[in-house]
């Protein structure tokens, strides 16, 4: 019998409280199967050949796989792209009323229930399987949900069921498989920021399988009782070879929903003058407890301290001389020694990090 | 789990699940393409099963386990398989239990189900999702099959592509399913699961010690035949084998139910 070999992977850490639950049960899928898959391309050290030419399958090219898509920072907030005046004021003001509490109405990453239209950026599902036939694509979840994407030239329906996936169909385009959706529940979140969507959803995918190794995933947003025009969010999907989902079940021993209290208001802000927020600003880079690397740009904008990991920027409220809230509930802390500032410590519910502080700021 | 005539009585505790059944009232009817028909139009089951490119039988399709006529998936409530309610409905002796599972089938019974995975909302493992009352897909490719169902808009994964099973397989409600053909039958072995599963609505137990078996025969072109082979020596003193026998289900299309949603029941549980 094949001998298997287990890895352990490190997984995610979120910076965000909604993120952290799932951290808390991502964990435990920390384990990755190792089995070298069947007509992969092979380098001749035996290692996964991720530039060569993307498969084929009936003269299309073939999607299959396992994918890790680079959600940052769509995952966050979808609508980073949009200016504020495109999305409809009663829009924002829940997407404000739900970070105000934190984010623990999440249905998804809270409540367990599907991810909808957030299955691309949503870091429980991840990674996504992609299974292609000629007349039917699926797409597996960790979270073991499915959706299905209708190749066989049916039109989406007149009325759909509103459902969590919403109904999906897809036709070629040259190389690039396009899928349009409709008929989505109102019922998810598009973002941890809490971004919402209404019925009158409609997605637009583009996939194209630029080689072997990569993915690109083009997807566009067409809501319009809740933003002002469509508007496109791109991310790129980097295959996983030789390797298969682990079971994430969300809602197996789920203890935190009862535990998650207190409102983004409690934090109480104090003023800290921009020459003591100026010695904060830098790059704090490091791992996390689950070894994951994490790397914090820190940057002063005007009085306001920021923070950017990987593209998503958001604004540290001064809570203290040294400390800081994030909207998300997590907590920032800069550690001086000597007069230096010398490490970003952060403290959230996954567990405390402490990055060095490898270059100073601008 | 939406609809209007839920019953919050500890009594009927032990249906819920069933009763959420019941709320998939719509169908889609998109004719399925590539089925045989008769002459009037309907669709001819009787005809030869399909087979694939690489001349396998071709298991895909929307299927159901349906009862026979009588019977019942719980207490008499719901039409469906008696092996949704004691998947050894057909076996005359019963099930070979170790004294552990005996009590342990006694404990489930006499909790009403409190604790069924079902009941909670989570996953129901590969042999409930045979007996389960409502539709599945099966999609075959050369290299893996899924099973898509109904249930949690859910999923199970077999592969065909020649793997062995894992020696030391991460604890998983699916456990880790490999399939290879003998002739014209698909055999899926499969092994890696948590402990705590159920079989059926009654309780009978499934541990981690388990291997199950699943031969796989599509009969006809509407009929599909499963033969599983349950070996769990931690819960059963020999290994025992079912029929579950499938129906296929034409012109519709799968339709998720989600069990979470809107899901109130638990806390009015009696302790």
């Amino acid at each position: 019998m094949y001998a298997w070999k287990m890895k352990k992977t490190r997984n995610i850490l979120p910076n965000e409280i909604v993120c952290i639950l799932t951290v808390l049960a991502t964990t435990a899928s920390a384990q990755w199967l190792n089995y070298p898959a069947p007509g992969t391309p092979r380098l001749p050290d035996g290692k996964p050949n991720l530039a060569a030419p993307a498969p084929k399958a009936d003269g299309k090219p073939d999607l299959s796989g396992v994918w890790s898509v680079n959600y940052r920072p769509y995952n966050e907030n979808i609508a980073a792209d949009l200016k504020p005046g495109e999305v409809h004021p009663w829009a924002v003001a829940l997407t404000k009323q739900r970070q105000e509490n934190l984010g623990k109405e999440d249905p998804s990453s809270i409540h367990c229930l599907p991810f909808g239209p957030r299955i691309n950026f949503a870091t429980d599902a991840h990674p996504l399987k992609i299974v292609q036939t000629p007349a039917l694509m699926v797409i597996l979840g960790q979270d073991l949900t499915y959706r299905q994407i209708f190749l066989d030239g049916r039109d989406l329906p007149a009325d759909p069921n509103p459902d969590f996936m919403g109904y999906s169909v897809g036709h070629w385009e040259g190389e690039t498989l396009v899928v349009t959706t409709a008929g989505y529940n109102d019922r998810t979140w598009l973002d941890y920021l809490g971004h919402p969507h209404t019925e009158s959803l409609r997605t637009i995918e583009r996939f194209h399988r630029e080689n072997f190794g990569h993915l690109e995933i083009s997807e566009t947003f067409d809501d319009p009782k809740a933003y002002a025009r469509p508007w496109t969010v791109k991310v790129t999907g980097d295959l996983m070879p030789d390797s298969d989902l682990l079971e994430y079940v969300c809602n197996e021993n789920e203890k935190d929903s009862a535990h998650l209290v207190g409102k983004a208001s409690d934090v109480k802000p104090i003023e800290v003058s921009p020459e003591v927020l100026a010695k904060y600003a830098g790059v704090y880079s490091g791992t996390t407890r689950l070894g994951r690397a994490i790397r914090f740009d820190i940057s002063l904008s005007g009085r306001e301290l920021w923070s950017s990991r990987d593209g998503a920027k958001q604004q540290l409220t001064p809570i203290s001389n040294a400390k800081f809230a994030t909207p998300g509930g997590a907590q920032f802390e800069f550690v001086e020694e000597n007069g230096e500032i010398v490490a970003l410590q952060l403290y959230n519910l996954a567990g405390d990090a402490r990055l060095p502080r490898v270059s100073e700021g601008r | 789990m939406p609809n209007g005539y839920r019953r919050r009585s500890w009594k009927l505790l032990c249906c819920l699940a069933l009763i959420a059944s019941c709320a998939f009232g719509q169908w889609l009817n998109y004719p399925t393409p590539g089925i045989p028909r008769l002459p009037d139009g309907k669709p001819n089951l009787s005809a030869p099963a399909p087979r694939t490119a690489d001349d396998k039988p071709d298991l895909s399709g929307i299927w159901e386990m349906k009862g026979r006529p009588g019977e019942t998936s719980l207490l008499g409530q719901l039409p469906g398989p008696a092996e949704s309610a004691n998947i050894a409905s057909a076996l005359p002796q019963g099930l070979p239990y170790q004294p552990g599972a005996a009590q342990l089938l006694t404990a489930r019974k006499a909790e009403q189900r409190v604790n069924d995975p079902l009941t909670r909302c989570l996953p129901i493992g590969p042999v409930r999702l045979h007996t389960f009352n409502s539709p599945k897909k099966i999609i075959q490719t050369p290299g893996l099959v899924v099973i898509l169902s109904e249930y949690n808009a859910s999923y199970r994964q077999i592969f065909t592509d020649g793997r062995p099973l894992p020696l030391d397989p991460n604890p998983s409600w699916n456990g880790y399913s490999s399939g290879h053909w003998e002739g014209d039958v698909l055999v899926v072995e499969s092994n890696g699961f948590r402990e705590g599963l159920w079989l059926d609505n009654t309780g009978n137990p499934l541990t981690d010690a388990a291997q199950i078996r699943e031969r796989f025969r599509r009969v006809n072109f509407g009929q599909l035949e499963i033969d599983l082979t349950v070996d769990d020596p931690k819960a059963y003193t020999r290994p025992w084998t079912v029929t579950l026998k499938q129906t296929l289900v034409v012109d519709t299309e799968m339709l998720d139910y989600v069990c979470l949603e809107n899901e109130k029941d638990t806390q009015h549980f009696a302790k």
